[in-house]
């Protein structure tokens, strides 16, 4: 449904894009990650046609969006980041007029206003100015907008940043709502929770480039992410770390604990345990830390997602 | 484009500082204003004051007497044809005419009284007053000094006592003989600073409305609501065109460039409402001048609709162009200021621009305030008629102000607020 072919765009002498391409298939949920500067936001752009690109094409049903940037628009919803709307409106004023910009019929409109409003929770307080909401209720109504023309994509860029956990299920249940309706969707975030429990695929992108996609499975996989055991000692000192580095090179030492990195945990967990207790050092706690999109993450970009 | 306009009037009615802005403050401003120009008028200026002159006795005395009108510090002679001089004043180019009628050599050498007139504008009344000070002790010595002083004296004298006997006229005459003879010994002054035979020789001039406003419109009251209105309109439309870089803040801006709608068009949105607040604050202001100062704006009211929509054209394009212009709100606020505050004081908002210099009423066009105030004078004061050159010029300036703002927004729209989003 979407296709990204070879985008490219740099500010003065910083390249942003350096050629990224990937494919969107439709009602697929797509988790795009990157820490921050890595060319989320300026593909985001171009995909929503507000951003021209230096070169390369973005592809929407076979229709490039710079040579039909309104049909395009009319199917794309996005959920920006910031909380783009008018504190002095009301919610209902607010998707009257966000809605209205795409030409919506007044009856049509009313009821889907009416429909999204009870949809996040918010039709007993749609009278009510938007600047008087809570965080939450402000990225509901924030999300909301962005759905009353009934959009076939919808780009979100981190629709759940800042807010309490109530508002946050409830958005993550009209995501899935949204998902099973075959919607496709484009998801930017920071927390690696909600793109393991929504991702269908995620694209890892970092300096400009996209450096890994593939399900979850399939990054695990092709990632060299280890599992990590966290060893806490009661008795750590140099001569012991010396002497356990000296039979497990993979590993790290941080104050009276020690990681050590393992791709095949059944087996060496003993072997550790075992030559720990060689080297004098006293056991005092076990941590062990599954591969997840997190240490993919670190292993890919070395960097943790927040940086 | 509708909907933008529709929801930023929405937004406008529900913000109380613009509100108060709006409406409030400039109500209260022409309150105080209207109050205060009560007394104006009574103080003396240094500034030279232009005054036409039409000579319709073209003899040597006459040029002589301009030739000493000339010679005053403090008035510009402008020798002018009468209907020309006319025409003038009744577009509010001059306050007034001083017309030398036939019969002034005449008159002059006979000590007769002098067929003198100012012909003069109601709405400059304050600037006519200024120039009789001037004029009256100088005309007043005319006859000294170009004239037969002797026989305007016992002209003079005889006109004071009537139904005097032969006798005493030959009496008096004796005595204003005696007087000529000191006074040309060397007391006379010839620059007209010393007026103490003013009173006792006339040098009055029969003076005439040539316009003449309604008993209703006052220059005071005139002049506090236009000057006060428009100032204040400025302010206020600024604030709304510095939404614009409120939406780009906010990231609003931003949503509405994902939606199908072509962006040219949400500077366009901003347009209509700037104008829409603009007409409604234009019309909330002459209807309280109407109200409780007793403006007649409903014999005008044609006139007056056109002239205010022409400034709120006028001034929402300034509002929008000086947006576009400026990066941040912070930055609209500090070049609005100074430059509304200097359009508003060379342009006629703070003070009539006849009490200024003659260079000062020069610049004076650059302002929109000052082709909005006249065009207000045209209706109020000068009476013009709807299709008057003079009142369709102004509002063509407007117009054309209007349109030239508006484009250069739209460039600087594109250029700054676009490719800063």
């Amino acid at each position: 449904m979407i296709a990204i072919r070879e985008l490219r765009k740099s500010y003065n002498s910083h390249e942003a894009l350096k050629g990224i391409s990937f494919n969107i298939k439709e009602g697929e949920f797509y988790g795009l990650l990157g820490p921050n500067g890595a060319g989320k936001i300026t593909t985001i752009s171009i995909m929503s046609s507000i951003l021209t690109p230096d070169s390369g094409e973005v592809l929407i049903n076979g229709n490039n969006i710079y040579t039909h940037p309104n049909e395009s628009k009319k199917i794309i919803g996005v959920v920006p980041q910031e909380i783009a709307l008018y504190n002095d409106l009301t919610a209902e004023e607010n998707l009257w007029f966000w809605g209205g910009l795409y030409d919506v019929p007044k009856t049509e409109l009313k009821n889907r206003i009416d429909e999204v409003l009870t949809l996040f929770g918010l039709f007993e307080r749609r009278k009510d100015k938007v600047g008087a909401y809570s965080g939450g209720m402000k990225r509901r109504i924030n999300i909301a907008a962005a759905l009353l023309h009934q959009p076939r994509i919808v780009f979100m860029d981190e629709p759940t940043v800042g807010i309490d956990p109530q508002s946050r299920n409830l958005i993550f249940e009209v995501i899935e709502k949204l998902h099973s309706k075959e919607m496709t969707i484009v998801y930017t975030t920071h927390y690696m929770e909600e793109a393991e429990r929504f991702c269908d695929r995620i694209g890892i992108i970092d300096n400009g480039q996209i450096i890994a996609e593939g399900t979850l499975d399939e990054l695990k996989k092709s990632s060299n992410a280890k599992e990590t055991i966290v060893i806490t000692f009661n008795n750590l000192n140099d001569d012991k770390v010396q002497k356990i580095q000296s039979f497990w090179k993979d590993c790290n030492h941080a104050e009276d604990k020690i990681y050590f990195y393992t791709s095949d945990l059944k087996t060496e967990l003993s072997k550790i345990i075992s030559q720990c207790n060689d080297a004098g050092a006293e056991i005092h706690n076990i941590e062990i830390k599954k591969v997840n999109l997190e240490t993919v993450f670190l292993s890919l970009t070395g960097k943790q997602l927040r940086d | 484009m509708i909907k933008l306009a529709i929801k930023d009037l929405k937004l406008f009615f529900k913000d109380k500082r613009s509100m108060l802005l709006s409406f409030a403050l400039p109500i209260a401003l022409i309150t105080l204003f209207a109050l205060a120009f009560g007394g104006v008028g009574k103080g003396k200026k240094d500034t030279k004051i232009s005054m036409q002159v039409s000579d319709l006795d073209q003899s040597p005395s006459s040029a002589s007497a301009m030739q000493v009108l000339d010679s005053l510090k403090n008035v510009e002679l402008l020798k002018v044809p009468l209907e020309k001089a006319q025409e003038n004043i009744k577009k509010g180019d001059e306050a007034c005419v001083l017309v030398i009628h036939k019969g002034f050599s005449d008159s002059l050498n006979t000590g007769k009284e002098l067929p003198l007139e100012l012909q003069y504008d109601e709405a400059q009344e304050m600037q006519v007053g200024l120039l009789q000070q001037s004029l009256i002790p100088t005309i007043a010595m005319l006859p000294f000094n170009i004239g037969n002083p002797k026989a305007a004296m016992r002209n003079r004298f005889d006109s004071m006592v009537p139904g005097a006997s032969d006798t005493v006229k030959q009496s008096i005459q004796h005595k204003s003989d005696g007087l000529f003879d000191a006074i040309s010994m060397g007391e006379m002054q010839s620059d007209g600073s010393d007026d103490t035979g003013a009173g006792l020789f006339g040098g009055d001039i029969k003076m005439t409305k040539l316009v003449a406003a309604k008993k209703d419109n006052s220059l005071g009251l005139v002049q506090a609501v236009a000057g006060t209105a428009v100032m204040m309109l400025l302010f206020s439309v600024v604030g709304i065109g510095a939404g614009i870089l409120d939406e780009k803040q906010e990231g609003t801006l931003k949503r509405l460039l994902y939606t199908p709608m072509n962006p040219i068009k949400i500077l366009f949105g901003k347009m209509i409402s700037a104008n829409v607040i603009s007409i409604f604050q234009l019309v909330v202001m002459f209807l309280f001048a109407s109200l409780v100062f007793g403006l007649d704006i409903y014999s005008h009211f044609t006139p007056l609709v056109i002239t205010i929509i022409a400034t709120a054209f006028a001034c929402s394009a300034f509002g929008v162009f000086l947006a576009s212009f400026a990066k941040s709100r912070q930055q609209v606020q500090g070049l609005s200021t100074l430059i509304i505050l200097v359009m508003s004081a060379i342009g006629g908002s703070m003070m009539p621009i006849f009490f200024m210099p003659a260079f000062m009423q020069k610049i004076a066009v650059i302002s929109v305030n000052f082709w909005s105030i006249q065009s207000f004078y045209d209706i109020f004061w000068r009476n013009l008629p709807i299709t008057s050159g003079t009142f369709l010029s102004r509002i063509l300036v407007l117009l054309l102000i209007g349109t030239i703002l508006n484009s250069l927004a739209v460039v600087l729209f594109r250029k700054n607020i676009l490719k800063l989003s």
